[in-house]
């Protein structure tokens, strides 16, 4: 099972998030995502919103590029998590910063519910700058939307399993799975939002998806700035996701 | 002389059938034309979404965000459903196309066949059984004219557990019958805004003689939950109710396809959107026009906005994007109190801003008026909320452009408990 491991750009400061990097670079995992720190986080639950604005004040897309680079030659695959907020004037020079910072792709979280009716405009201007545009969908999700989202991106599925990230609303997995499995055929799933522990790892896999994304689990120890248990906790992602 | 042969092709009463209650309430979110905006948290610090996990039943919550397109109605359920009165007739309205003089053909879907008088049963029977299995021993709701209160005081009795209605203040002084019949049914009923909650003490401390209003009760009931620890049963609006009431339009498909019936036009009224969603919803992937109405004084259709905004108008409950005349709107105390709600369900405020659904808005002398027609044509008392559909489908027939159609009614309660509509 991949792993996806999200931090919002560069919390809690450039510097800390700098040590949190060379901690994680032992660990085994396939892809960072970092998130573009933004005012309007809205589908972000209560933790990931508070980094949003701490980030703000540290972000730019020079700092960006470099963590990237670091991150890519320990052999990871960069995605940026940017809502289209940050960009909706002018999407083709945000994705050409993005591209000069060497990312691979993105991942825009509310593209079909707030930018729905500039959809194929923003992917088209995602590809044209040779960025990867990994389609985000959630339960609400219509089936034609998802259909049309595939027929014209070719990458992994992020697929937010909770109304927002970090929360915890009773689920039916085995059948949200089936939904979307029937629906992406063989393109990689990758799951993310509300996911901590090894039990809930477990019954993600065990329903067939392909990999787990984590972000809010990472955000009580670095706010504590505990070390050990930021290591610990991803020590213990990588034990379930790739094995003891 | 009538033949019974004859009779039959004009409803379907089918009163045992059993049968015609569908297996799966029908969740639309799968099959909306663009996707649904997710809840949203207004308060920067904390997750209202979060807080729906002390505030709902567990499995309620998880309908209301699930990705599945039908959702199996557990047996339990279906035997309280048969109890209640469903499957709730389709008929011809026979008398109305003569007094019409429309030469084509209206049937009308009568939820006031229900023994509660009203649709709202068919979301109080499932919230309840599933806070009941769960071990929740009370639950708290609101009420604005009065049906929802009724049937969550009779749900909540059949599931043996206790109820706590919040009655907006206008309707608790306008109809006394509708606090009695809640009381009979088993439920507790207070006044909002009220001295039970501090929300609703900061409104009376603002205005002692607060009309009240639907925000305002809603904002009451949650907060009497979150402070007892109980469950809140939701009456409209919410994704999960307009699935539980889809069981109003699978029946009604059933029924005009026993008839052999195809609609041109649904047509129904909107306070939160529940009854008219859940009638419309599962005809959505045929071509039918639907219309849906809401009253003039609560001009939501014409002059909301398509926003985010307010459930309630404390703001504990995560906002929602949908057609909104402002959270803080104090609706004008129209008689019509199921349609004195703000704003109107996420679905249906996608479907109507996108030109799907129609609409129109019906004063209260109009909707007088149709009940009127509706009583001495069908014998049907209208509940004055339904009686604004019934205006919207008399004025379409009459339009010689309709002539010919087949336009299908959901008559969403009674109006036995309204009366004094016209006067002492």
């Amino acid at each position: 099972m991949k792993l996806a491991l999200y931090f919002t750009f560069p919390y809690p400061s450039l510097e800390r998030f700098g040590k949190y990097m060379e901690i994680i670079s032992d660990v085994k995992f396939e892809y960072a995502e970092l998130g573009i720190p933004t005012k309007y986080p809205y589908y972000d639950g209560p933790q990931i919103r508070k980094t949003h604005g701490v980030a703000l004040k540290e972000f730019s897309m020079e700092s960006l590029g470099k963590q990237v680079s670091i991150l890519k030659s320990q052999g990871k695959k960069v995605y940026a998590l940017a809502y289209c907020n940050l960009f909706s004037e002018n999407p083709g020079e945000f994705m050409e910063k993005l591209s000069a910072a060497g990312i691979d792709g993105i991942i825009l979280p509310d593209l079909l519910t707030d930018f729905y009716h500039e959809r194929k405009e923003i992917i088209h201007s995602v590809h044209d700058h040779g960025l990867e545009a990994i389609p985000f969908f959630n339960a609400s999700t219509p089936d034609h939307s998802i259909e049309e989202i595939l027929s014209i991106t070719h990458s992994w599925i992020y697929f937010g399993l909770q109304p927002s990230t970090g929360i915890k609303v009773p689920l039916r997995i085995d059948e949200m799975y089936k939904r979307i499995r029937s629906l992406c055929g063989s393109r990689e799933i990758i799951v993310g939002f509300g996911i901590d522990g090894p039990e809930m790892i477990s019954e993600l896999k065990t329903a067939g998806f392909d990999g787990i994304a984590v972000g809010s689990a990472f955000i009580r120890s670095m706010d504590e700035d505990n070390i050990s248990a930021f290591e610990k906790q991803a020590k213990m992602l990588e034990a379930e996701t790739h094995g003891k | 002389m009538y033949k019974y042969n004859h009779f039959i092709p004009l409803s379907v009463y089918n009163i045992n059938n059993v049968e015609i209650i569908p297996e799966y309430w029908y969740n639309i979110v799968p099959d909306l034309p663009e996707p649904l905006a997710p809840p949203r948290d207004h308060d920067p610090l904390n997750s209202s979404l979060d807080l729906l996990n002390r505030i709902l039943p567990a499995e309620v919550l998880r309908q209301e965000f699930t990705s599945s397109r039908h959702v199996r109605i557990p047996e339990e359920v279906m035997e309280q459903y048969a109890q209640i009165g469903r499957p709730t007739p389709l008929i011809r309205a026979v008398n109305l196309e003569k007094f019409l003089g429309f030469n084509g053909k209206i049937f009308f879907k009568y939820e006031g066949a229900t023994v509660t008088g009203s649709h709202k049963i068919n979301a109080a029977v499932p919230q309840a059984f599933y806070a009941a299995i769960e071990g929740i021993k009370e639950v708290a709701t609101e009420t604005g004219a009065g049906q929802w209160g009724t049937a969550t005081a009779l749900a909540a009795s059949l599931n043996n557990i206790k109820s706590k209605v919040f009655m907006v203040s206008v309707s608790f002084m306008q109809k006394p019958l509708r606090k009695k019949i809640m009381e009979i049914y088993g439920g507790e009923v207070v006044s909002s805004p009220s001295n039970l909650t501090d929300f609703g003490r900061a409104m009376l401390k603002e205005d002692p003689s607060h009309p009240g209003s639907l925000g305002i009760a809603i904002s009451e009931a949650v907060q009497y939950t979150l402070d007892r620890g109980i469950r809140y049963l939701m009456g409209s609006v919410e994704n999960s109710v307009i699935t539980y009431q889809s069981i109003i339009g699978q029946e009604a498909s059933k029924q005009l396809e026993i008839l052999g019936e195809e609609p041109d036009v649904l047509i129904g009224c909107v306070g939160g959107g529940s009854n008219f969603s859940g009638f419309v919803f599962p005809f959505m992937k045929s071509k039918v026009e639907m219309i849906a109405t809401a009253a003039s004084e609560v001009p939501k259709f014409s002059k909301g906005k398509y926003k985010y905004d307010l459930v309630d108008t404390a703001g504990i409950l995560p906002q929602l994007k949908m057609i909104s005349l402002g959270a803080d709107y104090v609706p004008p105390p129209i008689y019509s109190g199921g349609l004195r709600y703000h704003g109107a369900a996420p679905a249906l405020s996608m479907l109507v801003n996108n030109g799907r659904i129609k609409t129109d808005e019906v004063g209260e002398d109009a909707s007088r008026e149709a009940m009127q027609v509706f009583a001495r044509t069908q014998g049907i008392v209208p509940a004055p909320e339904s009686a604004h559909a019934i205006a919207t489908a008399i004025n379409y027939c009459r339009n010689p452009a309709n002539s010919g159609k087949t336009v299908v009614l959901n008559v969403s309660g009674h109006g036995l408990l309204d009366l004094s509509i016209f006067g002492e």
